[in-house]
């Protein structure tokens, strides 16, 4: 059962709550950093002066990129996981490619993987969000930037984690656990 | 008619009051230079007049649009007339020289990649820079970066251009090829509003000369009224030679 297992719990649970969290530490700090040392050094008034929205060209652009990347991300991080058990498990005991990914997916279903995936798209509107409204609201120069880029992956980690509770209480309410 | 009008304009930042009262105007095709010292709302006036900052009372007319009442498209189509070199240039910096010119460029025109090129080229062209189209702002020099700056808010041949201290950190022959670019900018009919320490470039630019002081207006006029201003600060003011 450790295959399927395994599977069941990266692809519900810990794939998309780990590509959260790693893209909010990696890519929400550097959203709000990006944009952040923008703020300070006046490129953004330069883009509002050039009659270029800021907000749509910074921001938008970017919480679009996180919404898109993240269900490709679990996904990937879905698949690597598994594909890592498979090298462990084959290591250890053996076990042949064909019997391990017939175990893992024997009690997979795609009501398991759409929803938890695609609920990722949230967790990429929230990094996406946070850190660009951080980034824009940056003051008093580099130390500024640097406590937005801390902010940003401290207040999207929180959120991810928050918001996360609500959405799996709901994928369930939608997907009731077959019995 | 103005090109510019600031009637009754007050800015405050917490409990400090920038902008006090100022009222001001600019006609069109003139260039008027905004004189005064450090901290006296000489910058914060011209990001008023492009509408980066909004005043706590007043109106800020360009073009008879009361700017700070405009969002949107109709803020962006007032903003398309205008040209603004920040103090400390603020280019892009994840983008060659070559193409924070051409930026406006490509947000605002249709023309082909090759004109948008030729044109950036011919813009950096005239404050010297042709030879770094396809350098790093992080690799120029200060006075370059304002050299760059000035070029990408020429880009789209505005009406108006604010120009926040063109010769800052220029030496002195660079900065009178810079004022003689501005001179004939408002030759060919263009408003243009100079930010500036620098009294021999305010004399050589400005048709008339305003000083800020304590966030009001304490003298306007050509620079030779200035000279003979009752008030000793205008003319202690004028008396000096700052290249900054």
């Amino acid at each position: 059962m450790i295959p399927a297992g395994l599977a069941i719990a990266l692809i519900r649970e810990t794939g998309p709550l780990t590509a959260g969290l790693l893209v909010a530490g990696r890519v929400g700090a550097g959203i709000g950093a990006e944009i952040g040392a923008m703020k300070v050094t006046e490129q953004i008034d330069a883009l509002e002066a050039v009659a270029v929205d800021s907000f749509k060209f910074l921001a938008v652009t970017r919480i679009l990129a996180c919404i898109i990347a993240m269900p490709l991300l679990t996904a990937i991080i879905d698949f690597c996981g598994i594909f890592g058990g498979y090298v462990a498990e084959s290591s250890i005991s053996g076990m042949s490619a064909n019997l391990y990914f017939h175990r893992a997916f024997s009690i997979v279903e795609f009501s398991d993987f759409i929803p938890a995936t695609f609920k990722t798209a949230v967790f990429g509107l929230i990094i996406g969000t946070v850190a660009s409204y951080l980034g824009f609201n940056t003051t008093q120069g580099t130390e500024g930037v640097g406590r937005t880029s801390t902010a940003s992956v401290v207040l999207s980690s929180i959120c991810i984690i928050l918001i996360n509770v609500v959405l799996v209480k709901l994928i369930f309410f939608v997907f009731p656990v077959r019995s | 008619m103005e090109a510019i009008k600031l009637e009754h304009v007050t800015k405050s930042f917490d409990d400090h009051k920038v902008l006090d009262d100022v009222t001001l105007d600019v006609p069109e095709g003139t260039a008027f230079c905004l004189l005064g010292r450090s901290g006296t709302g000489k910058s914060v006036t011209l990001k008023h007049i492009i509408g980066l900052l909004r005043p706590d009372s007043g109106k800020v007319l360009v073009g008879g649009k009361d700017v700070a009442s405009l969002s949107g498209r109709e803020l962006a189509e007032v903003r398309r007339s205008m040209g603004f070199l920040f103090q400390n240039s603020a280019l892009f910096d994840s983008i060659t020289v070559g193409e924070n010119v051409a930026f406006p460029l490509r947000r605002h025109t249709d023309w082909s990649d090759s004109k948008i090129r030729d044109t950036a080229r011919a813009r950096l062209a005239d404050v010297g820079l042709d030879e770094d189209y396809d350098k790093m702002p992080s690799e120029l020099s200060g006075g370059m970066r304002k050299r760059a700056g000035l070029a990408r808010a020429m880009a789209l041949d505005p009406k108006i251009l604010l120009v926040d201290e063109p010769s800052a950190g220029l030496d002195p022959i660079t900065a009178r090829e810079i004022d003689d670019l501005l001179v004939d900018l408002k030759k060919k009919g263009a408003t243009i509003v100079v930010v500036t320490h620098n009294i021999p470039s305010a004399r050589h630019i400005g048709d008339e000369l305003a000083m800020l002081h304590d966030g009001r207006v304490v003298v306007r006029g050509t620079a030779e009224e200035l000279d003979r201003s009752d008030d000793e600060l205008v003319r202690a003011f004028m008396r000096s030679e700052g290249s900054g």
